[in-house]
């Protein structure tokens, strides 16, 4: 059993290891940010920190996420990030692997009591904001 | 001997920077005894030597510069197969030693000419193991005492002749002092908001805040000034480059510099001081005539190069005039309509900055006298990336005048704040020409609206709509919203505005290295109500405008500035992490994608050392030149070998440039990289600049 936290999007549920957590911001106010590309939502204060807001729909390849109540910030190389969820993050256990996934920066299905959760891997999720030939 | 105040400026920085370098060889030389054939590490240590050797001649330190050539000199010894043995090695510390002794000493007058000599005979004669120098010049000072008695043994450490008042600091460190006061007094000013919405009370009226802000007000002032140095630091350069430059031409030519006392941002004078050196390049090279010609035109033998420093607002103007022959505009005309950037119909205030285009600025610059041919592109790019700007006027006979303007500092930028769409964004003061009041006159020419200011017509566009957050107000007339005319380095335009809010200093954040780069915004800002405040970047923002971007087309008055067409990759190849780093830096702030393997993607261009272990550089070019699909891949060998058989070496395996790191700088990269990648084409005559 891996204990994770279950993060909704959509009708999804994503799970992220616990350490990769910082915090979860309930109803972030967001600036959009003119001209940046489908994965950036925009920017919010985060304890007087300037922080992007990234849509975890489209960084996953999928639809852009619809609504966001709630910001899942992450700690990457570069410094916190906040990841769109369209409910409040809940912990869990992941019990096995239920299958493989093909969405970018993904590693797995895993069942999560009731539910089937895909496990994210944030450093390769964050690589989707650089792709290739498209800086 | 009589030391003027500037050179004694120039004097400290020899002393911090031999400090540093001293350091550095003591470590390597420890290294080089354990690792005596390792040819990186004895080119490391060959490397500081040299740039202390050059170093120490520049502020004149004749001792010091005869102690370094010897230890060069044992160094190319052992480059060329010497073994590296213990008593080479301790005659080289003890030149380091006996340097470290002697810079200070030196610089507070003393002749150390003893010293010295015996330091290179040693060198010259390693033998013997070397014996701690007496110390026939008696410094001044207290009689020893006990704690200044000499140590027992031969290794006697230099005694300690004064107590330190300086302590080096990493710039880096500074600028988080700067960044963390910046967020102290905006989490101050967030205070003051809470308890004015809960208690009712103006932060004012409170003494504690009213302290708390004072305090944070003088502490942030102190931290800016902490990375103040003054203008006069790059006098003596400058005048050691005219003076080159003129006797080396034949010209008669004086200096002027005044306002050296004014006193800017020290990242800023950085990136001011090549731009500085190439325009007074330029105004011998190309301005002043020879003094016959001077003398036939009616004019003094000398002709004068004046480089003005001043404080404007929160701005430094340096102006940098001669009284030449100027520019030759028709031959700026004629080179632009060559290179298909026609400039019929554009006015000569105008017209004259095609002289910034890579295509007119490089082969009218790079010249045997001008060195490294840094050109008037790179001069306004390496502006640009402090904020700053450059104008130019020029009449022809009289002579010519660049008006360079920086910000004092980086780390506040004064914004003019502006409400569009309903949202308030910050454009940098320095970009803004002019703010027009609503009821200016809006035009239509050649299917473009523009708008008059003055006796100028420019295009204007909705700042909005540029901006893609709202459908903004299409070619409708506008002339009830105010406007902002803004100048991006050598093109200017308006935006219409929803309101114009006032200026304030802001605190501006860059938005990191997680995102991508976005064109239209310099950073961002926290307000003290916790919101965010954008800031625009002007130049992507008229690029954009221009080029009828998310708003409305706008044809440009004047071709663009010929912009990269799309990331070119370049493979960095350097087992050295650090060059790595900055090269792969570099390259991608300007706008290449930097690759670490072949693997996934084909590079446009190839950047590589020579000294490697495994393969080294010249096999690689020698193999990237057997392979038929990549004959034509362009490769720049950067390396610190500098002789002229290296070269020939490199150049014969198939180099297409050769770049010394010791003189690799983000100028010269850049420059011979986009020259190599056909983005910054060389015209076969000049422009008259």
């Amino acid at each position: 059993m891996t204990r994770a936290i279950l993060l909704p999007v959509g009708r999804d549920w994503y799970a992220l290891p616990p350490v990769a957590l910082q915090e979860v911001v309930a109803g972030p106010v967001v600036t959009d940010v003119p001209t940046a590309p489908a994965t950036v939502r925009g920017l919010f204060n985060v304890r007087g920190q300037i922080v992007p807001l990234l849509d975890t729909g489209a960084l996953l390849g999928l639809e852009p996420t619809a609504a966001c109540p709630f910001a899942v910030v992450v700690q990457t190389a570069h410094g916190p990030a906040g990841l769109a969820v369209t409910g409040m993050p809940e912990p869990a256990e992941l019990a096995w692997l239920v299958g493989p996934t093909r969405a970018r920066g993904t590693v797995g299905a895993y069942a999560a009591g009731e539910r089937v959760a895909v496990m994210l891997d944030p450093l390769a999720l964050m690589a989707q904001l650089h792709p290739p030939g498209g800086r | 001997m009589e030391v003027t105040g500037q050179e004694a400026r120039f004097r400290a920085m020899f002393a911090e920077e031999a400090e540093g370098r001293l350091a550095t060889l003591g470590e390597l030389l420890l290294e080089l005894e354990r690792n005596g054939e390792d040819q990186e590490l004895l080119s490391s240590v060959f490397r500081e030597a040299h740039t202390l050797k050059g170093a120490a001649a520049v502020v004149g330190l004749a001792d010091v510069l005869r102690v370094a050539h010897a230890m060069e000199e044992v160094l190319e010894g052992l480059r060329r197969g010497d073994p590296a043995t213990p008593a080479a090695v301790d005659a080289l510390l003890g030149a380091v030693d006996g340097m470290r002794e002697m810079v200070p000493a030196v610089l507070a007058g003393e002749d150390r000419t003893g010293h010295a000599d015996r330091l290179v005979a040693a060198l010259h004669d390693p033998t013997p193991a070397l014996e701690p120098p007496p110390d026939p010049e008696p410094a001044p000072g207290p009689p020893p005492g006990p704690a200044s008695a000499p140590a027992p043994g031969p290794a006697q450490p230099a005694p300690r002749r004064e107590r330190r008042e300086t302590v080096r600091l990493r710039v880096e460190r500074l600028d988080e002092l700067v960044r963390l006061v910046g967020e102290a007094s905006a989490a101050a000013l967030r205070v003051g908001r809470v308890v004015t919405d809960q208690l009712g009370v103006e932060p004012a009226g409170v003494p504690e805040l009213h302290d708390l802000s004072r305090i944070l007000e003088s502490l942030q002032e102190r931290t800016l000034q902490a990375r103040m140095v003054p203008f006069g630091t790059i006098a003596e350069p400058l005048r050691r480059t005219a003076r080159d430059l003129a006797r080396s031409l034949g010209k008669a030519v004086e200096l002027e510099l005044r306002g050296q006392e004014t006193e800017l941002d020290r990242g800023v004078l950085e990136q001011v001081a090549d731009p500085m050196l190439h325009l007074v390049r330029n105004a011998i090279d190309h301005g002043i005539e020879l003094p016959e010609a001077r003398l036939a035109a009616g004019k003094p033998r000398y002709g004068t190069v004046r480089v003005h420093a001043a404080q404007l607002g929160s701005e430094v103007v340096v102006t940098v005039a001669d009284d030449g022959q100027g520019i030759d505009l028709a031959r700026v005309r004629q080179q632009a309509g060559e290179a298909g950037d026609a400039l019929d119909g554009v006015g000569d205030d105008e017209a004259i900055y095609a002289i910034f285009r890579s295509g007119l600025s490089t082969a009218a610059t790079v010249s045997e006298v001008s060195g490294r041919g840094v050109g008037l592109d790179v001069v306004r790019a390496s502006l640009a990336s402090v904020r700053g700007r450059v104008e130019v006027h020029s009449e022809p006979g009289t002579g010519s005048e660049f008006r360079l303007s920086v910000p004092i500092t980086l780390a506040v930028l004064p914004c003019l704040l502006v409400e569009a769409a309903g949202r308030r964004f910050g454009v940098p003061m320095h970009s803004v020409v002019s703010a027009e009041a609503a009821g200016w006159s809006e035009d239509h020419v050649e299917g473009q609206v523009v708008i008059r200011v003055r006796d100028t017509i420019l295009p204007v566009s909705d700042l909005a709509a540029t901006l893609g957050v709202t459908a903004g107000q299409g070619g409708a007339p506008a002339s009830d919203s105010p406007a902002v005319v803004v100048a991006s380095m050598t093109r200017r335009h308006a935006f219409r505005v929803d309101a114009l809010l006032g200026q304030r200093n802001v605190v501006v954040k860059d938005l990191g290295r997680l995102l991508p780069r976005l064109a239209l915004l310099a950073g961002a800002s926290l307000e003290p109500d916790g919101s965010i405040l954008l800031v625009l970047d002007v130049s992507g923002l008229v690029d954009r405008a221009r080029s009828g971007g998310a708003g409305r087309p706008a044809p440009s008055p004047t071709p663009a500035v010929p912009a990269p067409a799309g990331p070119a990759s370049v493979l960095v190849v350097d087992d050295t992490a650090v060059v790595r780093e900055l090269e792969r830096s570099i390259l991608e702030e300007a706008g290449y994608r930097a690759l670490a393997a072949l693997a996934d993607t084909p590079a446009d261009l190839v950047v590589t050392d020579v000294e490697m272990p495994n393969c080294d550089g010249l096999e690689l070019t020698r193999a990237i030149r057997g392979q038929p699909a990549l004959t034509g891949l362009p490769v720049v060998v950067a390396t610190s070998r500098f002789s002229d058989a290296d070269r020939r070496l490199a150049m014969d395996a198939g180099a297409d440039a050769y770049l010394v790191k010791g003189d690799l700088d983000r100028r010269t990269l850049l420059e011979v990289v986009g020259r190599l990648l056909g983005r910054a084409v060389q015209p076969a005559g000049g422009a008259g600049r």
